[in-house]
């Protein structure tokens, strides 16, 4: 039957994009456990490159400044974009035409693009100031602006899907501004708001090009370390690291998930 | 309004109902009436949802709003309860001027059509809202929402999460949550709209035994008009932003305003004046004897007061003058308690239709085809002017 062959057809294309999305990241992470230095056979198991990730100085640096940028970053974007997507939803009755497209603008930039206006702009103002020399700050900074579109699109569309009189009714039972904000605005948003971070999260993790451009000396990130070090070949240590990449990133990704599907 | 006997509560003495009630079964508890003057609504762009509206609602009143969708009666609720501020004109109540009082200042809660129960509560902490934000504490207000669980017979519902719950136990659990704060007027914006027929009558009585026994002042916003007949003390018909009239069910549906209360209310049998000399009215259905001194345009003829005999039969009341006219049955619909009949009159090259309402008191049925006699009572054809002369 014509029907039962599409149908074939169809699962065959699925298990065929399936593959191309992830039998890379499988082969990465298959010889990360290779006994053996190199990409062109199998070794045996072992864990020595993990073994030897662990006592790299340079490798755990990179891991700490990682995390301590998404984690400060997010934090500063999910306070800011929350106050962004709040204020968009309130005055949603005005035309806001530009502003959602200069909202939208940095999600659809070339991230290179970014990446050198932020350095250009950071070196000006270390040059006249003496202040933002290229660092940890500097990279913050950066993050921020680019996780910020995301979550004040989160936030919005949280408030969106929201009864409209569920703000009347906050008023109309005797909460005042601040009452409204600590006992309706924040609890109902804090699914999305959790969410938002999250994702924020694994986008620092994710960015290399503004990480790159922004970086000083002393504040080298994981995907910076790594594109370091490729220039040297492929080695199994950085399939370690690749693959304790992926490992948390889907992680954190699982959890945003989560907490998104939670809300009530 | 036909006395209703308080029934005791049970679950204790919410709001003190039950040792301050008269014999007269009205509460003795405040109400508060409600005063607007010269309440005026413009929305930027011209448009005006409501014209200079004077209104005086009683304490202890079951007042409805009615109207068709945007006439400006849930303008006129939401400017009570202070979430839409009037560009002109002044509110008070209780005597208190509250035109510049912001909602949460307000003793007024509202019954949301949506009911917009908070999704991130519990169903006992969406009750116990109002009372928190008041600053009430943790075991006076679990007291509390116990004895508004009894008064309004929630029993286990408080318990469940606000996503279990069905469109009428919703309905409930906004009322108790509006009702717990005792304010000095509820304002229920449409609560019965979005609930079958069956539990929406039910929930009427409840509403309005509710209303009768903490004698508390209620503004109800309804488009239905059967519905703000049954309920409402007394009724204001709004349409395009103006009151179009205000009194008790009874004059609002008997003695409608205009022709547009007219047509609101349900009416059918409208017949334009085309001339009139003294008591007699020229219409499409031949010449009326009215009783009604009111200047008018159009003779309103309520289809219930119609009556229907075979022709040839003697006259209902002899003694007396009445309007007579022949018709034939078309349609007959048969209601159980009543008989709608759809008749034709023919007058020159004048074809009319009437309806007529008759109750089924088991006697023969006309069937369609049939010739009858239709008599009506001079009393009972009533002048109605212009739409736009709202009282």
């Amino acid at each position: 039957m014509q029907n039962r062959s599409f149908r074939k057809g169809l699962a065959v294309f699925w298990w065929l994009t399936l593959m191309f999305l992830y039998a890379p990241l499988l082969v990465v992470m298959v010889f990360s456990f290779n006994s053996i230095n190199t990409s062109a056979r199998w070794g045996g198991f072992s864990l020595r490159w993990y073994e030897r990730l662990m006592h790299n100085d340079v490798v755990i640096n990179a891991i700490s400044h990682t995390l301590l940028l998404a984690v400060i970053s997010s934090i500063i974007a999910v306070i800011l974009g929350a106050m962004i997507g709040y204020g968009l939803y309130r005055h949603r009755a005005r035309k806001l035409g530009l502003l959602i497209v200069l909202i939208y603008l940095p999600i659809v930039m070339p991230d290179i693009v970014f990446g050198i206006a932020d350095m250009a702009f950071f070196v000006q103002i270390n040059r006249l100031t003496g202040l933002l020399s290229p660092g940890l700050a500097t990279m913050v900074i950066a993050h921020v602006t680019f996780q910020i579109p995301f979550v004040a699109l989160i936030v919005y569309s949280r408030f969106v899907g929201l009864d409209a009189t569920l703000f009347d009714a906050a008023k109309d039972l005797y909460a005042s501004p601040g009452q409204r904000m600590i006992h309706f605005i924040l609890p109902t948003l804090k699914p999305a708001l959790l969410s938002a971070f999250f994702l924020s999260f694994t986008l620092s993790v994710d960015d290399f090009v503004i990480s790159f451009f922004t970086a000083g000396p002393e504040s080298a990130t994981l995907p910076i370390y790594i594109w370091g070090a490729i220039r040297r070949g492929i080695s199994p240590e950085i399939n370690a690291i690749a693959t304790l990449m992926i490992a948390s990133v889907a992680l954190v990704a699982i959890l945003s998930l989560l907490f998104n599907r939670r809300r009530a | 309004m036909a006395e209703r006997s308080p029934t005791a509560a049970p679950g204790g003495p919410f709001l003190s109902v039950e040792s301050t009630t008269g014999s007269d079964g009205s509460a003795a508890r405040e109400a508060s009436s409600i005063s607007l003057k010269g309440i005026r609504k413009e929305y930027p762009g011209g448009v005006v949802a409501l014209e200079s509206v004077d209104l005086d609602i009683r304490a202890g009143e079951f007042f409805t709003l009615l109207g068709p969708s945007g006439c400006g009666k849930t303008t006129l609720l939401r400017m009570l309860a202070g979430l839409d501020e009037p560009s002109a004109g002044t509110l008070s109540i209780g005597g208190v001027d509250v035109t510049d009082t912001p909602p949460h200042k307000r003793s007024v809660n509202t019954v949301f059509q949506s009911y917009a129960l908070f999704p991130h509560l519990s169903v006992r902490d969406n009750i116990a809202f109002g009372l928190k934000m008041r600053g009430m504490a943790r075991a006076e207000r679990e007291q509390k929402v116990v004895e508004i669980a009894g008064f309004i017979k929630l029993g286990s519902l408080v318990d469940r999460r606000v996503d279990q719950l069905s469109g009428g136990q919703r309905q409930r659990i906004a009322l108790a949550r509006a009702l717990i704060c005792e304010p000095d007027v509820l304002l229920l914006d449409e609560p019965l709209s979005a609930l079958d027929a069956g539990l929406r009558s039910q929930l009427q009585v409840e509403l309005l035994r509710t209303q009768k026994r903490l004698g508390m002042t209620f503004v109800f916003v309804t488009h239905d008009q059967e519905e703000a007949m049954v309920m409402s003390d007394r009724i204001a018909v709004l349409n395009d932003g103006i009151i179009q009239q205000l009194g008790t069910p009874q004059e609002v549906y008997e003695r409608p305003a205009n022709l547009f209360v007219a047509r609101f209310m349900g009416h059918d049998n409208l017949f334009p004046i085309t001339a009139r000399a003294g008591m007699t009215v020229t219409t499409p259905i031949g010449s009326l004897e009215t009783e009604d001194h009111h200047e008018g345009k159009v003779a309103l003829i309520r289809p219930e007061t119609l009556e229907l005999t075979s022709p040839g039969a003697p006259s209902v009341e002899p003694g007396k003058q009445l309007n007579t006219l022949m018709c034939r049955v078309v349609e007959r619909f048969y209601r159980g308690s009543n008989v709608e009949y759809r008749l034709s009159h023919q007058n020159d090259e004048q074809h009319s239709e009437l309806i007529a309402e008759i109750s089924n008191t088991g006697e023969r049925l006309f069937r369609v085809g049939d010739e009858v006699k239709v008599e009506i009572y001079p009393e009972d054809v009533i002048m109605l002017g212009d739409d736009e002369e709202g009282a």
